[in-house]
């Protein structure tokens, strides 16, 4: 019994084969090959995209060849494999949830192992597992049955979504589905199981390759011989994990600023000295309190603190214990810290590169430059000096005192007054 | 090496704030066209085999493989081109950019235009808007690393250059404004302009609502002289 997919196998083939004889089109073939492989003492299962002329230079490299087949079939000669994956990217993108939909291969029997059995079989078997063990399918049938498994990606090669966009580009699709839909109806005699795939497809007319477009990036990451040597890394893959790292770092931050609120209306001048140190990425810019605080350069305890830390949680325990240390070192002029208006890229939740300007404290020794603070503190020596100090200190204090009244109404404004 | 990296999901962020502040939103479409054209001509002279595919790498760019050039006197120079480009596409003032492919004696073999036009009055409304210029501008990328299959080969040794058709007598202004120091701009010779018995093939056209972008190629007949 042969799977219904050979049948596009053989289609494709047939039309490269056929506009060959006729002569008529130079057409470039990339293919699909599956084998054994063995590398350094493990054997492995790879599937890789090669290009025509690298077609037999990857079949020898393979101990046993499983399966070869056209993958696709183009007008230009494809430099890289950057074109295959961007042909049907849009349409991955869209059936990201459900990559299997469209999937010709069932097997009623074929369930996924439970982690017991998939453990037995990890240490019955010498052979580590295929590589293809990434795309979610029915790999109990992988090691099993090597010779009847076919690349379920074929199916994709009759989206009918990308003969609009790309009428004489990289995939002959358009040809090969008027090809193809005769033969659905001598299939649709074939035992109902198998058809049932097939006419689905053709039924929804619905232009969806997932499955083939994760094995095209699984095989874009595997090829070794062929057209390039940078893998490209599944988007949706790469775009989760940062995203998930960005929104536990945006949570962590929303948290802290929210206290900050809370604190900032208490207005204690100590708490606003140790709260100006702990932020890093402010969604509020608070340059409202003093602008310089002096710090010892020792102990390297009290150092540490005021040194912002990517975890603004440990800093906010931190803060009462600094607060108090300040107290008793606050009559030594040592380092100090000033807020500088810094700009800082970098990316947020959405996945999207913001750049932001903020303040943010600075360590800087006292006789580097004049500094005025625009806040008193009882225990500095040096009180505020409005009136001195650089034009730069001047801009700092009245945005400072802009940024204050404004910082409760808008976020970025800030941005705005400085130039870039 | 390309300066800005920001994908358009970085512009979608950039103007919803400007609509708030009202600043120049010719600036963001200006910045979406060079960012794509930067790619564009790199990717022009990967597949059209300027240069030895030696100096490119993969690189990502909306969400897709492309190839850029390594070599850093040459990103300097397409970068430092498409600088001088960009006020002009701020204003509306650029009515084509064009990357024309020279041979040896420095007759154009190849022209590729990229028309481009930006309503009048923009308005952006959604964020949708953004992910489908995207969209669009991959289809065009796309097309262009296929579009061997549409051209006839180079010869060997060519060399290329950007032109910039303006509208008006906006040029007048650019001879006077160096906008880089020592990187001036200068009237195109003729011949580098007009190309003997073009064929024109068409690869891409694009709309939207921020820009409309039209590529085609213009080849000569004969190629090898």
């Amino acid at each position: 019994m042969v799977p219904p997919q050979c049948v596009y196998f053989r289609m494709l083939y047939h039309y490269l084969d056929q506009k060959r004889k006729e002569g008529s089109a130079r057409l470039h073939a990339t293919y699909l090959v599956s084998g054994k492989f063995v590398e350094n003492g493990t054997t492995s299962h790879k599937v890789s995209v090669v290009r025509e002329d690298q077609l037999e230079d990857a079949k020898s490299k393979m101990s046993l060849t499983v399966s070869v087949h056209v993958y696709s079939v183009q007008k230009a000669v494809l430099k890289d494999s950057g074109p295959l994956y961007s042909a049907d990217y849009d349409a991955v993108k869209e059936n990201l949830r459900n990559c299997s939909r469209y999937s010709a291969i069932r097997c009623a029997d074929a369930v996924p192992r439970s982690s017991a059995e998939v453990q037995q079989a990890c240490e019955t078997t010498q052979a580590p597992p295929p590589e293809t063990e990434q795309i979610k399918a029915n790999h109990s049938n992988l090691a099993s049955k090597p010779t009847s498994k076919q690349p379920k990606g074929i199916m994709g090669m009759f989206a009918n979504k990308n003969v609009s966009k790309n009428q004489d580009s990289s995939k002959e699709i358009k040809l090969e589905q008027k090809e193809v839909t005769p033969v659905v109806e001598t299939s649709k005699t074939k035992p109902a199981p198998k058809t049932n795939p097939v006419t689905n497809f053709f039924a929804k007319q619905a232009a969806k390759k997932p499955d083939k477009s994760i094995k095209e990036e699984v095989e874009i990451a595997q090829t070794s011989s062929s057209v390039d040597e940078k893998p490209t890394s599944p988007p949706p893959k790469a775009e989760t994990p940062v995203k998930e790292e960005l929104a536990k770092d945006a949570v962590v931050e929303k948290d802290t600023s929210k206290t900050k609120r809370l604190e900032h209306s208490d207005s204690e001048e100590e708490k606003n000295e140790s709260r100006r140190k702990k932020r890093r990425r402010i969604k509020k810019p608070e340059p409202d309190s003093s602008d310089d605080e002096v710090i010892p350069d020792s102990p390297p305890q009290l150092q540490e603190k005021r040194d912002p830390s990517p975890s603004p949680e440990i800093q906010v325990k931190k803060e009462p214990v600094a607060v108090s240390h300040s107290d008793e070192l606050s009559d030594c002029k040592r380092r100090k810290r000033r807020r500088v208006l810094k700009s800082r890229t970098f990316v947020d939740d959405e996945g999207c590169i913001v750049t932001e300007k903020d303040y943010e404290s600075e360590s800087y020794s006292e006789t580097e430059d004049d500094f005025k603070f625009s806040q008193p503190t009882p225990k500095n020596p040096n009180p505020p000096k409005p009136s001195t100090g650089k034009k730069e200190e001047e801009k700092k204090s009245k945005k400072a005192a802009a940024a204050s009244n404004k910082s409760t109404k808008q976020a970025s404004i800030m941005g705005f007054f400085q130039k870039k | 090496s390309v300066k800005h990296l920001f994908g358009l999901q970085f512009l979608r962020l950039k103007m919803t704030t400007l609509t708030r502040q009202d600043l120049n939103f010719g600036q963001v479409v200006a910045d979406i066209l060079c960012e794509f054209l930067e790619v564009a001509i790199h990717l022009i002279l990967y597949v059209r085999e300027v240069y030895p595919s030696g100096i490119f790498q993969k690189r990502k760019k909306y969400n897709v493989p492309v190839q850029m050039s390594c070599h850093p006197e040459l990103n300097q120079y397409i970068h430092d081109t498409l600088h001088c480009v960009k006020p002009l596409i701020e204003k509306n003032d650029a009515e084509k950019v064009v990357v024309v492919i020279m041979d040896k004696e420095h007759h154009p073999v190849e022209r590729f235009v990229f028309e481009i036009s930006q309503p009048p009055l923009l308005s952006i409304s959604s964020d949708t808007l953004l992910s489908h210029v995207e969209q669009l501008l991959r289809a065009v990328i796309l097309k262009i690393s296929v579009c061997d299959a549409v051209l006839e080969n180079n010869p060997p040794g060519c060399t290329f250059t950007v032109l910039v058709h303006t509208r008006e007598a906006a040029t007048r202004n650019m001879e006077k404004v160096q906008v880089i120091k020592d990187f001036p701009w200068i009237v195109a010779d003729e011949q580098e302009v007009h190309m003997q018995e073009p064929r024109l093939i068409p690869l891409k056209t694009m709309t939207s609502d921020i820009v409309k972008m039209q590529l085609y190629v213009e080849e000569r007949a004969q190629k090898a002289s």
